[in-house]
């Protein structure tokens, strides 16, 4: 296998990774690593690629150049099957896209049978106990268009969790709520953390990014202008760059 | 839980709206039923004429004798009584009094509609007008085919008593057919149309080209071309002998399939990326993505096309008179044809045009219903306020 082993325990890793849309230069070469447990947050102004860079992470967008590992293997390797690697790595959008034809339980049982082949019955105990996990059995039988932004949120996170995925990536999970429902998602992603899931977190909400992540990245214009430790970042910014960047979104 | 319970959950109230339209006026109803009457007269009224001519005991007068209604022609007195009632003065005086009443709705509803101070008034007025409208237009063009040759037109294409030997059991054969033929070409359409989409959606040319070509050959050329020629292309060139009728059935499959492609393209295309990405982040595989979430709500949303497709289809059908069909597989149009030939009489293309109503209309009503529950709300485009 052309596979080799890079890991050195690192659940993932990335490598000089580039992506052009068309002739738009989005990622200018991004190097990453995780390990379990770490809870990375992505900040940066919109159109500086944190979106792309979470992407890349699942394959969801396959990078121009460079390299994308998970748990040691190679995902940009072609000969990968992707839709394997992807049971393990969970993905929560902007726009939450459930499913709007199926029940919030069945948005949640749908991967589960058909792509984990688990039976009907255990499907449904597991998606239960995962909706209960964010709070949402309650509204197993609702669809996605009777529910209210943050309730159809948590059940997109119960979603991805079912698979009981090794990583979680969220995509600005919050940025399209009302205010007043962001506290609730973020409450789970808070809880998600303490129990140790590995996450990488593009988002706006900087308290969250302070408190919660054990490290903060922060991009401009297609590449890591500066890593570390999220509160030394928040309260001693090394570069101009995210002095300013802070200073505007605070 | 029902929807109901979601909503009182959520603090939704539901009430019937009072009614806020307001009083009506003396002059706005008069409007109104100016309307109402010159409708009445010129269609309500003339109908009745002729109804009371048809159903009352008659017999062939010097006209109808004169332009040629002899005895020896079968139907001529049902013919002669609806010629005779188009020509009698009460004909005369209600399109004249209809038309009448017509243009004085007009004139009221479109003179004070804007000094109307409530819903109810206002709309009365227009309406008053617009029946007028209507009204005036029904009886000018009584008037003027009156003004005609009506007793040709009535011999030829409402002599309804020329049909007897042909109708019922033949006639309700031949809509069957018709819709066999429609419902068998738009079912293999629809799985032609679905396949040939999801091939035109690749993001391989090698899949995509051969499938634009062939629903480019099906849309860009005559359907009455395709079936007088796959008869015989099966026949000689496959040496596959097949029924005209079968082969009316596989074109019309191969032809709707086409279209249904088109439609089905539009509708996955419009179904919002992130539900695919939602999909393949799940570790579902392409078809599996397709088949459970993008497939589903594209179906819901290709409905009301497809259905006019269908529509289209019924109508179509009638091309298959180019294959020369056997008397048991004959639909409508061709059961009009073979009896305008054994009687020399265009009635059978008027009946024909009933049957295909029967099936069509019930369809349009439905493809309406359906559009509208998908649409919901927007009932013509009036923009706000007055």
């Amino acid at each position: 296998m052309a596979t080799e082993a890079t890991g050195n325990g690192d659940i993932v890793r990335l490598e000089g990774v580039h992506k052009w849309f068309g002739d738009l230069h989005v990622l200018r070469g991004v190097d990453l690593q995780m390990t379990q447990r770490d809870v990375v947050v992505v900040i940066g102004p919109s159109g500086s690629g944190k979106s792309t860079l979470l992407r890349c992470v699942n394959m969801l967008e396959t990078p121009t150049l460079g390299k994308v590992w998970f748990d040691g293997r190679d995902i940009t390797d072609i000969r990968t099957n992707l839709d394997e690697i992807r049971t393990h790595i969970g993905l929560v959008f902007q726009a939450f896209n459930l499913f709007p034809h199926m029940t919030a339980l069945r948005n949640v049982t749908l991967a589960l049978t058909n792509v984990l082949k688990l039976d009907g019955a255990k499907a449904r105990e597991r998606a239960m106990e995962q909706l209960a996990r964010v709070g949402m059995d309650h509204k197993a039988e609702a669809y996605p268009g009777q529910l209210s932004g943050g309730q159809q949120q948590r059940v997109a996170i119960a979603r991805a969790l079912a698979m009981e995925p090794r990583l979680m990536l969220f995509d600005e999970v919050t940025s399209a709520l009302d205010p007043e429902l962001v506290g609730e998602v973020l409450e789970v992603m808070i809880r998600l953390a303490g129990e140790g899931m590995t996450m990488m977190v593009v988002t706006h909400e900087m308290g969250f990014a302070r408190e919660v992540g054990t490290r903060m990245i922060f991009m401009d214009e297609g590449l890591v202008v500066e890593a570390g430790e999220p509160r030394e970042m928040y309260y001693h910014p090394q570069t101009e760059r995210l002095r300013q960047f802070l200073a505007k979104v605070l | 839980m029902s929807a109901l319970e979601i909503e009182a959950e959520a603090g939704i109230h539901r009430e019937a709206p009072p009614d806020t339209r307001g009083p009506s006026s003396p002059i706005s109803a008069t409007a109104l039923w100016l309307g109402i009457g010159a409708i009445a007269m010129v269609l309500g009224g003339v109908l009745a004429v002729q109804l009371n001519y048809a159903l009352s005991d008659r017999v062939l007068t010097e006209h109808c004798i004169e332009v040629g209604l002899t005895r020896d022609i079968t139907g001529a007195l049902g013919v002669c009584n609806i010629i005779e009632a188009l020509r009698a003065q009460e004909t005369t005086a209600l399109l004249y009094v209809g038309a009448a009443l017509g243009i004085a709705g007009i004139a009221v509803g479109f003179g004070i509609y804007r000094k109307m101070d409530t819903v109810r008034r206002r709309e009365q007025a227009i309406t008053g007008a617009l029946l007028g409208i209507l009204a005036v237009q029904i009886a000018v063009v009584l008037l003027v085919f009156r003004s005609g040759r009506p007793d040709l037109f009535a011999k030829h294409f409402l002599n309804f008593t020329v049909l007897s030997p042909y109708f019922i059991t033949p006639f309700l054969n031949a809509m069957k057919n018709t819709i066999v033929l429609a419902f068998a070409g738009e079912l293999g359409g629809i799985i032609i149309g679905l396949i040939l989409a999801m091939l035109v959606l690749s993001k391989r040319r090698a899949a995509r080209a051969p499938a634009r070509v062939y629903i480019n050959f099906f849309r860009g050329t005559p359907l009455i071309w395709q079936l007088a020629t796959f008869y015989f292309l099966l026949l000689f060139g496959f040496e596959v002998r097949m029924s005209a009728f079968n082969v009316a059935m596989i074109v019309f499959a191969l032809n709707t399939g086409a279209y249904a492609a088109e439609v089905f393209r539009a509708g996955i295309q419009s179904i919002e990326r992130g539900q695919m990405e939602a999909a393949r982040s799940l570790g579902m595989t392409y078809y599996q993505a397709m088949r459970f979430a993008i497939v589903p709500q594209a179906v819901r949303r290709v409905i009301p096309p497809l259905m006019n497709e269908f529509v289209i289809l019924v109508k179509d059908t009638a091309l298959v008179i180019v294959l020369g069909l056997l008397i048991s597989e004959q639909e409508l149009f061709q059961w009009a044809r073979s009896g305008v030939s054994d009687t020399f009489n265009a009635t059978f293309y008027t009946a024909t045009a009933l049957g295909y109503l029967t099936v069509t209309l019930p369809l349009i009503y439905l493809v309406n219903q359906v559009e509208r529950r998908l649409r919901s709300g927007l009932v013509g485009i009036t923009g706000a306020g007055h």
